[in-house]
């Protein structure tokens, strides 16, 4: 995986959300921390090119997000924060296999590869539940498959443990580590950050520190807290 | 305490039928949420393109058919349908409550204007159409009916007309969201209960509102980033 900043600013509202931002990004798993509104997300979205910069470029595996954006979200894998934004199907098959259907042209191979997505996650019982039954931690579960389903060559997390449990929390943390993919993870959970071969602090939209989890933490409880 | 509950119905109600706790949001999310039934029965197996032409001919039919008798006839066989469709009178009554008092109302207006007859014939038959609809609904998946819409544009997307499969998806995510809708005003007006407010539409519609718009984009991002 190699991921480039260059020069990176984006403004939202006329606001701007992150300046003049330089980065490589290279490592297995990466974790994003940083207060909130400091431009976390935003950084994670111009990855797949969810947002364009205002000035700059983003290239991922050497494909330019502003031109090559089809090909770029084939390769980044995006977990949203709230999975009732990601899911946008009534059943749990159905919206597996819609992020497939540009992918897999065959309709029962779509319908293994759904499958076997949950059943990497411990829940392929769910596959022909109703969304609106599952409780928010299976529901988180079952947008990280629909993600996984699609194999995409980098992962991107946007808050994956917010709306987890502990048990789940901890599920995911298990399941994030055994990952074949490079992984984004921006997160408020610290702990989740220990994992990582790397942590960027981003505050008031620029990179604040970055370095190995320990001592970006360190320094994140020293500035921010 | 007895000052706040005179002053504010709306915790009055809460008060009376007591707090809406989460199992009984849940229980909201889930009757509101999605209509069809996960189910094997021989309806559920009909192909979904020959559901809604059924529904489309019968519908189009009933309007023609003026006998009391005759709809009433109608309405027992959808009832038949509903059972074989393997929902549960709870489920069904679930849906239907929120028409009873549009039904009632439009009732007892033609009865007024019309007669009793004319007003026993048109909520006899926009219950059948309703429950007709029902019935495809909870047997059909949203990808199914896609499906049919992909076919039935199939001679205009040739045409270089439209794109099938992106209206196709506009047409499932209105029916996916329709439900959502009312899971969306449960929440805000549990929300304004909460806080001591009674719910008027005024308040209600302003957030409902933006909370909509916003959700529109949170999907069609969601949308975008799986390519």
């Amino acid at each position: 995986m190699l991921i480039e900043f260059k020069n990176v600013s984006v403004e939202r509202e006329r606001r701007l959300v992150l300046t003049d931002l330089c980065l490589v990004l290279s490592e297995q798993r990466i974790g994003v921390i940083g207060p909130n509104g400091s431009g976390k997300s935003s950084l994670v979205r111009l990855i797949n090119g969810l947002l364009l910069p205002q000035t700059g470029q983003v290239c991922v595996n050497g494909l330019d997000t502003g031109k090559d954006v089809a090909a770029v979200r084939r390769q980044v894998g995006f977990v949203f924060q709230n999975p009732d934004n990601q899911i946008v199907f009534p059943m749990v098959h159905e919206d597996i296999e819609f992020g497939l259907k540009h992918r897999e042209p065959d309709p029962k191979r779509r319908v293994l590869r759904a499958q076997a997505a949950l059943e990497r996650l411990g829940v392929g019982h769910l596959t022909e539940r109703s969304v609106h039954t599952l409780s928010g931690g299976e529901r988180q579960l079952v947008a990280l498959a629909a993600v996984l389903a699609t194999e995409p060559e980098i992962l991107v997390f946007d808050e994956p443990t917010t709306q987890l449990d502990l048990r789940l929390r901890n599920r995911f943390e298990a399941h994030l580590a055994g990952l074949p993919q490079p992984a984004l993870v921006v997160s408020h959970d610290l702990a989740l950050m220990h994992q990582m071969d790397r942590v960027l602090v981003i505050d008031q939209g620029q990179l604040a520190f970055d370095g190995v989890p320990t001592e970006a933490l360190a320094w994140y409880q020293a500035h921010c807290a | 305490m007895v000052y706040q509950l005179r002053r504010w119905p709306g915790i009055k109600r809460i008060a009376r039928d007591g707090p809406l706790t989460p199992t009984t949001q849940d229980s909201y999310r889930k009757m509101l949420g999605s209509l069809y039934l996960p189910s094997g029965t021989w309806l559920h197996l009909a192909p979904a393109g020959l559901k809604l032409a059924v529904l489309a001919l019968s519908s189009t039919a009933l309007m023609w058919v003026h006998s009391p008798l005759l709809l009433l006839l109608t309405c027992l066989l959808v009832c038949l349908l509903v059972r074989c469709a393997g929902a549960s009178l709870q489920q069904v009554w679930r849906q239907l409550r929120p028409l009873v008092w549009l039904l009632l109302t439009l009732g007892a207006l033609s009865a007024w204007s019309q007669g009793v007859l004319q007003a026993l014939e048109m909520v006899l038959r926009l219950f059948t159409l309703v429950l007709a609809a029902l019935v495809v609904s909870m047997t059909t998946p949203l990808t199914q009916m896609m499906q049919v819409v992909v076919w039935l544009l199939g001679p205009f997307e040739r045409l270089g007309w439209v794109d099938a499969e992106k209206v196709a998806l506009g047409f499932g995510l209105t029916l996916r969201l329709i439900p959502e809708l009312g899971v969306q005003w449960q929440d805000i007006r549990e929300a304004q209960l909460a806080r001591g407010l009674t719910p008027s539409p005024l308040t209600m519609g302003v957030p409902m509102l933006l909370r909509t718009l916003r959700r529109a984009d949170e999907i069609a991002e969601a949308i975008d980033a799986r390519g």
